[in-house]
């Protein structure tokens, strides 16, 4: 990517508003954290079993916020450091910011991480991001009320567990996954190197396998490193691996990309 | 409990400032584009951000509104407004919460639960705050080595190795279902190479047919158990 566009996006005063915006939800957490301890005690709870839920809550996210933290490196070779540090600190997920900045990317004819990414490119992508996953929130200011309503005295966990939400949502991914690495397929098999043109351009030219094949070698590192991931959560139970998997399969992937290339 | 103290009137308040915090927290996130174009001299392209959205903006309208009815549920009130202000639900607050739920022995849909689940997701919200901003800190003296050459390729890929990681992980849940979308894409994109150009936009035929093809499953196991 253009290291001037690179610079100004992590210039001091796009840190200074994504700074300004997380410490203000910061400050929305300590108010809600000062109202339950505070109903808690009224209600009559134990302040040994609160400050429990406190520091277990506390440990439990220190390591899955350094595999977040991953996500942010990951993502500021080509966004910058500030805005990943927003999204991932405030509201997103990293297979969601990654996915809809292509998206957004591929509206613009340019791509993520290449010299073709401009600042006014990166505005419209930032925008996407945000519009995208404000759903939750919305949902949760309109319904949130009247919902949590409906449910007292029904079991939540059956209520979470039944139905075909969770299988459509696996589907929803599966097809999703299938449609970026048929494309990275279709890519290599269909695509040849333009005669003319910046180099890295390729044009379609059905079955010469002689497209791009780094997005190949990225995605099967990336998959075989999520494997032993997988693995070693399963068959060995280091159960904190899992919270290094998607971030950590990512920068192996990627980094396999640059040993290629060396 | 307290002789003052009304239950109702605290989730009342919750309510109501979930539901402000909420739409100050929309409204500072789509601002931000916009504040931050406004600096550098470029606002973004509302027709671009536009067709995005119908690319893949709708994919993630299904999948906000499955997590939104199967998580608040479990977060309750406190616990979901700020399990959707600050994200990283499914990798994160969940479990969190679930956690602090187990180890204190709250049970849900109660009084003691919301309390929990208010706390933890927010502790929990506040040290990613915490990591992350220590952990940009540091790296802002790595940003040459960020910008380098030698890294470029690697920025490129992010893209593929998510989708390699994801690959692995959703395909192992359903391995039987995944064969027609991926056999499917596969063909089209070597048949048709000028739609990588334009491949979010064949996300949305490529959910459909996995979703429809997984109901299908789904009605005929129904259909199967009831019979048994």
């Amino acid at each position: 990517m253009d290291s001037s566009v690179l610079q100004q996006l992590n210039s001091g005063s796009i840190f200074l508003i994504c700074g300004v915006i997380i410490a203000v939800i910061a400050v929305v957490c300590v108010i809600f954290i000062v109202r339950a301890w505070r109903a808690g005690l009224a209600l009559g709870m134990d302040p040994v079993r609160m400050r429990r839920a406190v520091t277990s809550s506390a440990t439990f996210s220190i390591l899955p916020g350094v595999g977040i933290l991953l996500g942010v490196l990951a993502l500021s070779g080509s966004l910058g450091t500030p805005w990943p540090w927003l999204r991932l600190s405030v509201i997103g997920a990293l297979h969601y910011e990654t996915s809809v900045a292509d998206a957004a990317a591929e509206q613009l004819g340019v791509s993520l991480g290449s010299d073709s990414m401009t600042v006014g490119a990166f505005a419209t992508i930032a925008l996407l991001m945000s519009v995208c996953i404000m759903w939750g929130m919305i949902l949760a200011t309109l319904f949130n009320k009247r919902y949590l309503k409906r449910l007292e005295g029904k079991d939540p966990a059956k209520k979470a567990g039944g139905g075909f939400g969770d299988r459509a949502m696996i589907a929803m991914f599966i097809g999703m996954v299938s449609t970026y690495l048929g494309s990275y397929i279709g890519d290599f098999v269909s695509r040849a190197p333009a005669s003319s043109g910046a180099e890295g351009t390729y044009v379609p030219s059905l079955f010469s396998f002689r497209g791009d094949w780094t997005p190949l070698v990225a995605a099967a590192a990336a998959a075989v490193a999520m494997g032993i991931f997988i693995w070693l959560k399963e068959k060995k139970h280091l159960d904190w691996v899992e919270n290094f998997a998607v971030a950590g399969s990512m920068l192996i992937g990627m980094l396999v990309v640059v040993l290629v290339h060396l | 409990m307290k002789r003052d103290f009304s239950y109702e009137s605290y989730l009342n308040g919750t309510h109501r400032l979930g539901r402000i915090f909420s739409v100050l927290t929309l409204i500072m996130l789509v601002g931000a584009p916009f504040a931050i174009g406004g600096i550098l001299g470029a606002m973004p392209d509302l027709a671009a951000a536009a067709r995005g959205f119908i690319a893949v903006g709708l994919v993630w309208t299904v999948s906000a509104v499955v997590e939104y009815l199967v998580y608040t549920p479990m977060l309750g009130a406190g616990g979901s407004y700020l399990a959707f202000i600050t994200g990283n639900l499914i990798n994160m607050k969940i479990p969190c919460a679930m956690n602090a739920r187990e180890m204190t022995g709250a049970k849900t849909g109660t009084a003691e639960n919301e309390v929990i689940s208010t706390l933890s997701i927010a502790t929990s919200s506040l040290v990613t705050i915490l990591v992350l901003a220590l952990g940009v800190l540091l790296m802002i003296p790595l940003q040459p080595v960020l910008q380098s050459a030698v890294l470029k390729p690697a920025f490129a890929n992010v893209v593929p190795a998510l989708f390699g990681a994801m690959a692995c992980q959703y395909f192992r849940k359903d391995p039987r279902l995944a064969v027609v979308p991926m056999c499917a894409m596969t063909l089209l994109f070597m048949l048709v190479p000028s739609l990588t150009s334009s491949t979010s936009m064949m996300i949305m035929p490529a959910g459909a047919l996995t979703i429809t093809l997984a109901w299908l499953r789904w009605r005929k196991e129904r259909k199967e158990a009831a019979q048994s």
